[in-house]
């Protein structure tokens, strides 16, 4: 089974789970990145998306896109799960916000070249998908001075994580030479993470230049997240558990 | 005593020494760059240097920039150690060469602006002067569409060294979120940024990243700098890198 389908089949499973927390998400007045919440007036990772055409790569429930919406962005949500998309249609139809949602991978995405100003992806496409067939479509979709901005698990908590879906403690556990595909013992799903040298070459290959490597580092107060295998807040308060990659496509 | 009169300090008291010691190894007869003296050629990191003013950052006997020399550039080396420069003048004598020495601190480089197409360290003034500080003069110093690359250590090493037993290990004994000033009792002072910081000091300095190339030991890799378990260490986790940056025009 291909990567696709086996991410398909994990998240088919995880679906009604995600569709418990969506309205909540949907509800949020504030744009925030990853399972620490951090508002992104806080990172400010993002362009102001006013006017803009964006595409989220991987977006589940669409929260992220509903964020967009709600500032003036013009978005289309990508997803490979049926199940995701059923949700974010009915978050749609309960917010009345209304946009594009298209069931299609990041690594193939059935639209028109540089058709978008913002490619943005929160544990989406940015881990679930190959980043060296998602980053070329990202650049395909992009209009030229456009924007690609993606969170990802960050480089050090990969290579502390045991392969059972458990927290990362403070020793390295795989080597960082050679990380690409990851798999997690007793989940369906396969993971991509990249190096921090692979990444900026990546990018760079696909016609990007790099603006910024956020590494979010947790907030002291705030409530626990819900992932059995994300360390908890005082190690992320040492170590990054995510990143984001912000890159402007050359003008 | 500031960071940089204490390596000074340290480096004109141990020069000797390290000349002495990796004479052999670092004494090669094209330019190699860093722990395990990997080619030039085969890395090609600087591109084409002839008829190129290049700027060596913390030179040490400037084995660097005589080899470059004989490539056709036209090099300036600076270091912050007098005595460093006594060795690199006497090695200038014997390869019957004459470029400008110059005795001064990467953070304050008494050189005009852009008046150098490439920029470089190999485990130089990188390690030992601020980056903060040092970042801004490379970035003054360059002309537009000039070239700055370094080689150091990583933030992997740094978190992953074990001061007490004195060997690098898999465990992270220091936290990610800070890393900036590394200082060793009896040590001089270096320094190491987390990667996010530094993308964001070479883009607040008019820098476009072109590259972060992560050296793994090649079989059969050997160093004077390295323990053999420290180089297999390496074979698994970053302990070398060079960030290759260009400045955009303006």
């Amino acid at each position: 089974m291909s990567h696709v389908e086996r991410n398909r089949e994990a998240w088919t499973e995880y679906a009604p789970e995600y569709a418990e927390w969506a309205p909540r998400q949907w509800a949020s007045g504030e744009i925030t990145w990853g399972v620490w919440h951090v508002p992104e007036s806080e990172l400010r990772a993002l362009p102001n998306v006013e006017g803009l055409d964006t595409i989220e790569l991987g977006c589940g429930t669409a929260y992220v896109s509903s964020w967009l919406a709600r500032r003036g962005a013009r978005p289309v949500g990508i997803d490979i799960t049926p199940a995701q998309l059923e949700t974010a249609r009915r978050m749609q139809a309960e917010f009345g916000l209304e946009f594009p949602l298209i069931e299609a991978s990041a690594e193939e995405v059935p639209l028109p070249d540089e058709s978008f100003d913002l490619a943005v992806s929160e544990y989406g496409a940015s881990i679930w998908a190959d980043p060296y067939r998602w980053i070329p479509e990202a650049s395909r979709l992009l209009r030229p001075g456009g924007r690609l901005v993606f969170l990802v698990n960050g480089t050090v908590m990969i290579l502390c994580s045991p392969d059972e879906e458990l927290p990362a403690g403070s020793e390295l556990l795989r080597p960082y030479f050679g990380l690409h595909r990851v798999e997690w013992d007793g989940t369906g799903g396969v993971e991509f993470h990249l190096g921090y040298g692979d990444w900026i070459r990546v990018l760079r290959a696909n016609g990007f230049v790099v603006e910024n490597l956020i590494e979010i580092q947790a907030p002291a107060e705030g409530d626990p997240h819900r992932y059995p295998g994300l360390p908890d807040r005082e190690w992320a308060q040492r170590w990054p558990s995510e990143q984001i990659w912000v890159a402007r496509k050359r003008s | 005593m500031s960071d940089s009169a204490r390596n000074r300090a340290f480096w004109d008291g141990h020069s000797d020494s390290y000349q002495e010691t990796h004479r052999e190894h670092i004494g090669r007869p094209e330019p190699r760059w860093g722990l395990w003296q990997l080619s030039e050629s085969e890395l090609r990191i600087l591109g084409q240097v002839a008829g190129k003013d290049v700027l060596e950052l913390g030179c040490g006997a400037a084995q660097w920039s005589i080899l470059l020399a004989g490539l056709g550039a036209r090099p300036v080396a600076v270091d912050n150690s007098a005595r460093q420069l006594e060795h690199a003048r006497e090695a200038l004598a014997a390869a019957g060469l004459d470029f400008p020495l110059v005795h001064a601190a990467a953070e304050r480089v008494p050189l005009p602006d852009r008046s150098f197409d490439i920029v470089f360290a190999d485990h130089g003034a990188n390690r030992f002067a601020d980056p903060y500080e040092w970042v801004p003069e490379a970035a003054r110093l360059l002309r537009s569409g000039g070239l700055l690359a370094f080689s150091g250590s990583t933030p992997f090493e740094v978190m992953c060294w074990n001061e007490p037993a004195d060997r690098m290990d898999a465990e992270l004994h220091l936290d990610y979120f800070g890393l900036h000033r590394i200082e060793e009792a009896d040590g001089p002072v270096q320094f190491e940024l987390p990667y996010g910081e530094w993308i964001r000091l070479f883009r607040a300095n008019g820098f476009e990243i072109e590259e972060l190339r992560e050296i793994q030991p090649p079989p059969g890799a050997e160093s004077t700098y390295r323990a053999a378990e420290e180089t297999e260490w390496a074979r698994k986790w970053p302990m070398e890198q060079i960030w290759v940056v260009r400045k955009e025009d303006a």
